[in-house]
């Protein structure tokens, strides 16, 4: 998402048809590195005030260590970005993470059929497709709250959020999965290496984040869904009048955000190799944290995955970064609620300057004769 | 289509759930009605405990019902989830069926005393386990763990496995909860006695599995050196078992947890954790019924109101003996 | 009355000038209004009238010019302000609350309170009761506002300026939803005020109605006040000649006489009120536009244009009769499959329904089209770019580029870029609601040059507009819609814009048979 002005010239900008052209490139890249720039520069300096206050923080093992911690929360954030764009909010996404979790834990468990006397041990690979179906179908029930019974979607994923949770403890009975990994003899090894194993000394939980956003930002900006997306948060009625599938879209977004909280439960599951059904609470604000510090707005339209990771890195870095240099736990929550508050302090403030400068962008265009429209 | 098929399994499953939950409290009051003399066994046992989520309240609740049974009563499960109203409703409905006694997990120490005042006033005695009140001369009995006595066994426990000394991390529960700040103490008065034993890090996990394992892992990078790590219960001592496994430290590192969940000694049976405190919350559970049981027939309970039952170490010496899920009977 | 000395006018503006963004919507107008009379406002849409409304009553500030009250400088902050100081304005959109009661609403934001705490609901009650009794409308006090008819509101809406005790009092469009024997309780009830000595601004788009009470009219064009007239200088066509003022040529571009098949027809097109389901808000419309053609819908607020429009382009649904498209029977088909059948909709809320603020000049101009340039899943976006730059070329767009934002283009270029929108998906029948509004005169102009221009190159062109000069600027037949119905059909050709508002029902003859003033 690009626009014409900045908020660092407002002597030079927006005064008029000398304006245009020749320097149009050059705002455009300025803009980019403020609306982005904002949470990176804040990344950069407390990846260097935390390096300067321990010698382990700035060590290619804890990036490593504190980057996959990152993943869980980024892959999480990144579908809620996809909500957020259009306008929504998914909070149900902490509990999904529990319940794919469980879901893992049970079928590799041993999925007990009374009927049939029979206990099913499905292969690592069913596991991981039930999980993730799990996951999306929790998206979908969101979808159709939101669309077909008109549900606002803080209320409805908030319902999800309570049905997910209490599916995750009923299907466990409270009682934690342990062990999940699997048995030789079963054909059902091989869990752990989703989250636990690496690929050319890099966590797995790593690559999925990577490949997660490198989709994303395609998605986002390379397919009509994309677009879709971003013109049905920015004004859905316009979007519906141009034809775009706004229903569709909606119930996409939410299925999406669901697919990607099954897997981060997934990640961690594995990770831990067992399955608790509290695992999760509260990773929703954590997410939604790592969006709103990348730039998007609530109220939808605006953001993009790179800034959801930078947003999600800010987060994880200052709470690996707080235990690291010692801070106490209590001073550690504070810190991160003002981060959070300072960083979309930042935001509005931003916006307003973007606003101040289109409206008068507007009105000198307005009062160029308008009798020779042909020039541009 | 495979959206709805998926749609009707959830479904399906949360239903079947439900209708287990139902069905096993709906199960122990059906065939009520028996005799409402005092003196004789019989009856009904009213259980209620903060979650039937948590594996240890869980193994509590079972294990009073299974007594209680055994001994000849009916009896209802019920959990009141940390909510002092719940609560007391709970012991409303408990007094209006006519139960004869009431096993109870409280909700607080303070809001529990008015609720079980009203029992004892209505002529049901309450028998109180794992938690205390503020208040004596109320409940029958207030059986509960010494987690003081047992923290401070774990505590030599993991003394014992690091004679070199060295570095240490602990994992404190939530912080909130006055049984990870008697714990945490308890740790605490052993470990100083042990100069070469130095404290790396001192974090709340909030008894969680998944943040434990992070915060595990991120410590272990500033200090990759640290020898022991204590956790304030058996989740997070687990998740600290899988951090250290991950960075291949397992051989170098000795974890300890607390509560003796089924986990847990799995973990000291693979040689990944090396001591728990077992909560005898079985144990509590009985003795409470056992107690209630002879107080229903005689009168009294034949003991102090407060006893404090001692917690036992579980390491790799008797894990065995620790028949698999011992907690649950 | 017609030399009106100093110490008969109440308040005055100076130099008002009012600015939205791009929009100016008052260009210095200096106005005065005097106690004991009362002075019309005439105009067109958007000439500027309910803006110097809503700066005389402190719900906006002006740019620049200062207001006067009693030859005193005057500084509104808020309604509030303007209300302690005696002026009142009864709005032309309701500004009710829905959920709280008659009484409740009329006393809003002053609720009378015994020590500053204790809502003093009797005596609320009891000056309700009155208010009401001088209205004719015997309301209880604790009806809901929410369950009373658009008529009752309007009332209650009326009550609330009178319970201040108002001076100044601003009517804008007091009567839109009144029937004729409540307005001539109204106009009874603005003669019993100008005897108190209170002062009266009126604003009404029934022009004879408004004639009837006016002691003063006041036309404005184009955010300029044009002509000021005493009772016994005006008539209604020096309003209306005042009010179009600019020659109409100036809009008109050549027009083909010919035209193709008919590309759109309706039978019997009936379609249910979307905010009221009880009330048809078009009822039994029959029409016919060929290919080439352009066909003017006109018609007052509220006589269904929108509604039509929106059912047409499938975003709301009709209740009966048949809609066909190159001869091919619409009945389900949703917004996207309309458009990909080639019938698309510039709406009439540029803001609200037009366009995505948040997406950029070339984002909104495809939005309508992004499936054109899917190759397998993915958009090829140089052949997007390509096709933007074409169209917003093509509809002369003035722009640094498809990467500005949309808000940073005026209202006229933000109208093309909807309009460039709806072209690129290339559509054998444009509708296009109100396409003028909110843009100043030069860019008018260019819409109609590009209505007419896709008109000869083979479209068939449906518009809605309220603005007489429009309608027979730039159409090859004009269709007077008025409450749901055609009233009827016109060759523009040969009609004159008496003619129009009479159908219309602007004069009251028409609008209100029952309602005898006017005659």
């Amino acid at each position: 998402m690009t626009a014409t002005t900045t908020g660092a010239r407002p002597s030079t900008n927006g005064r008029g048809p000398g304006d245009k052209g020749g320097t149009a490139k050059r705002e455009i890249d300025y803009l980019g590195i403020l609306l982005e720039g904002r949470a990176f520069i804040a990344l950069i300096v407390l990846i260097i005030i935390f390096a300067l206050l321990s010698d382990s923080f700035l060590t290619f093992n804890n990036l490593l260590t504190m980057t996959k911690h990152v993943a869980y929360n980024a892959i999480l954030a990144i579908g809620m970005l996809f909500v957020i764009l259009k306008g929504g909010i998914d909070l149900s996404v902490g509990s999904t993470v529990g319940l794919s979790g469980v879901i893992a834990g049970v079928l590799l468990q041993g999925w007990q059929i009374d009927a049939f006397g029979v206990v099913i041990y499905p292969p690592v690979w069913v596991v991981v497709l039930c999980s993730l179906a799990v996951g999306t179908l929790v998206g979908y029930v969101n979808g159709l709250l939101v669309t077909k019974f008109s549900v606002a979607p803080f209320i409805a994923t908030l319902g999800m959020l309570y049905v997910a949770r209490g599916a995750a403890l009923l299907i466990s009975n409270g009682s934690t999965y342990p062990r999940l990994g699997g048995d030789p003899e079963l054909g059902n090894t091989g869990f752990g290496i989703i989250g636990g194993g690496r690929l050319f000394g890099i966590p797995t939980a790593i690559w999925i984040m990577v490949v997660f956003a490198l989709v994303a930002a395609f998605v986002l900006k390379n397919t009509p869904f994309g677009r879709w997306v971003y013109s049905t948060g920015g004004n859905e009625r316009a979007a519906e009048l141009s034809g775009v599938p706004v229903r569709r879209v909606k119930l996409r977004v939410y299925m999406i955000s669901g697919f990607c909280a099954a897997t981060t439960g997934l990640i961690i599951s594995s990770e831990l190799t067992s399955a608790a059904p509290q695992l999760g609470e509260s990773f929703e604000l954590n997410a939604i944290a790592a969006v709103v510090i990348g730039g998007a707005a609530l109220t939808g339209g605006r953001g993009n995955v790179r800034g959801v990771l930078i947003g999600a890195f800010v987060i994880g870095f200052l709470s690996d970064g707080l235990v690291i240099v010692g801070v106490s736990t209590f001073w550690q929550i504070a810190i991160k609620g003002a981060v959070i508050i300072l960083a979309v302090m930042l935001d509005q403030a931003q916006q307003r300057i973007k606003r101040s400068k289109n409206a008068a962008l507007a009105a000198s265009s307005h009062s160029e004769p308008t009798t020779t429209p042909s020039t541009s | 289509m495979k959206r709805q098929i998926l749609a009707a399994t959830v479904a399906v499953i949360t239903i079947v759930g439900l209708a287990g939950c139902s069905g096993s409290s709906g199960g122990s009051g059906g065939s009520g009605g028996s005799g409402e003399s005092s003196g004789e066994a019989g009856g009904l046992i009213s259980i209620i405990t903060p979650a039937q989520e948590n594996p240890f309240f869980k193994a509590e609740a079972d294990a009073a019902k299974a007594e209680a049974e055994k001994l000849g009563y009916e009896t209802s499960v019920a959990s009141h989830d940390d909510d002092p109203n719940k609560q007391s409703e709970l012991i409303d409905s408990a007094i209006s069926k006519g139960a004869k006694a009431i096993i109870l997990d409280n909700a607080g120490a303070d809001a529990s005393i008015g609720p079980i005042k009203k029992a004892e006033e209505a002529g049901v005695p309450v028998f109180l386990i794992d938690r205390e009140i503020n208040e004596n001369g109320i409940a029958k009995a207030q059986i509960v763990a010494n987690n003081a006595q047992g923290a401070a066994a774990v505590a030599e426990s993991f003394v014992a496995a690091l004679p070199e000394g060295g570095k240490y991390i602990e994992l404190t529960g939530k912080e909130s909860d006055t049984n990870a700040g008697v714990r945490s103490e308890a740790y605490a008065s052993v470990i100083s006695q042990y100069p070469n034993l130095v404290s790396a890090a001192k974090e709340t996990a909030n008894w969680s599995q998944d943040e434990a394992f992070q915060k595990v892992e991120t410590l272990l990078q500033r200090d990759p050196n640290v020898q022991g790590i204590i956790a304030g219960n058996d989740t997070m001592a687990l998740g600290a078992v899988a951090a250290v496994e991950s960075a291949g430290l397992l051989d170098k590192i000795k974890i300890v947890g607390f509560d003796g969940s089924p986990d847990a000694v799995q973990a000291i049976k693979d040689g990944k954790l090396v001591a728990t405190g077992l909560q005898p919350a079985v144990l509590i559970s009985q003795l409470a019924v056992q107690q209630a049981d002879k107080f229903i027939r005689t009168g009294e309970t034949g003991e102090e109101e407060k006893q404090s039952i001692d917690c036992v170490v579980i390491d790799a010496a008797n894990a065995e003996k620790y028949t698999s899920f011992a907690l649950e009977d | 009355m017609t030399e009106a000395t100093t110490d008969d006018v109440v308040m005055r503006a100076i130099g008002i000038t009012k600015t939205y963004g791009a929009t100016r919507a008052l260009k210095g107008v200096d106005f005065s209004i005097r106690k004991g009379t009362v002075t019309v406002l005439f105009g067109e849409n958007g000439a500027g009238k309910s803006t110097l409304m809503k700066i005389l009553s402190g719900v906006e500030t002006p740019t620049s010019g200062t207001l006067e009250l009693d030859g005193e400088p005057l500084q509104l902050r808020n309604t509030v302000d303007a209300a302690d100081r005696g002026i009142a304005i009864i709005h032309q959109e309701l500004s009710l609350a829905p959920n709280l009661n008659v009484r409740d609403n009329i006393y809003m934001g002053r609720e009378r309170a015994r020590g500053g705490v204790l809502i003093d609901y009797s005596s609320e009650n009891a000056t309700t009761v009155r208010l009401m009794e001088r209205l004719e409308e015997r309301l209880d006090p604790k009806t809901l506002v929410g369950d009373l008819r658009l008529g009752q509101q309007q009332i209650v809406e009326i009550a609330r300026a009178l319970a201040g005790n108002a001076r100044v009092l601003i009517m804008d469009e007091p009567t839109s939803a009144l029937s004729g024997s409540e307005v001539e309780v109204l106009f009874k009830l603005i003669r019993e005020l100008t005897a108190e000595n209170v002062a009266i601004v009126y604003i009404s788009h029934h022009l004879e109605e408004a004639l009837e009470i006016a002691d003063h009219a006041v036309v404005f064009r184009d955010g300029d006040l044009v002509a000021i007239g005493d009772r016994n200088e005006i008539d209604l066509g020096w309003v209306i000649s005042n009010m179009v003022g600019r020659d109409v040529g100036d809009l008109s571009p050549d027009l083909l006489e010919e035209f193709g098949e008919p590309v759109l027809s309706l039978e019997n097109v009936v379609i249910a009120d979307p905010s009221n389901p009880a009330r048809l808000a078009i009822d039994e419309v029959s029409l016919e536009v060929r290919a080439g053609e352009i066909v003017c819908l006109y018609g007052l607020m509220g006589a269904g244009r929108t509604e039509l429009l929106e059912a047409l382009a499938g975003r709301t649904s009709i209740q009966s009769g048949t809609v066909r498209l190159k001869g091919r029977k619409l009945s389900k088909e949703s917004v996207a499959e309309r458009i990909a059948l080639g019938l698309a909709l510039v709406p009439e809320d540029r803001q609200r329904d037009g366009l995505v603020q948040t997406m950029s000049v070339g984002e909104n101009a495809s939005l309508a089209n992004l499936l054109a340039f899917v190759k397998g899943i993915v958009l090829n976006r140089r052949q997007e770019r390509t096709s933007i730059d074409k169209a917003v070329k093509d509809v002369r767009v003035k722009t640094s580029g498809p990467t500005a934002a949309i808000s940073s283009l005026s209202g006229g270029n933000q109208q093309k870029v909807v309009i460039s929108k709806i072209l690129m998906t290339e559509p054998d029948v444009i509708l296009l609601d109100e396409p003028s509004r909110g843009i100043d005169v030069g860019a008018k102009a260019e819409i109609f040059g590009l209505m007419a221009r896709e008109a000869k190159r083979g479209l068939g062109v449906l518009f809605a507009t309220s603005e007489v000069g429009e309608a027979l600027g730039v159409s090859n037949r004009v269709i007077v819609l008025s409450k749901g119905r055609i009233v009827g059909e016109f060759n523009p050709k040969h009609t004159d814009r008496e003619g129009l508002m009479v159908a219309s029902g602007e004069s009251t003859e028409a609008a209100e048979p029952e309602n005898g003033l006017g005659k």
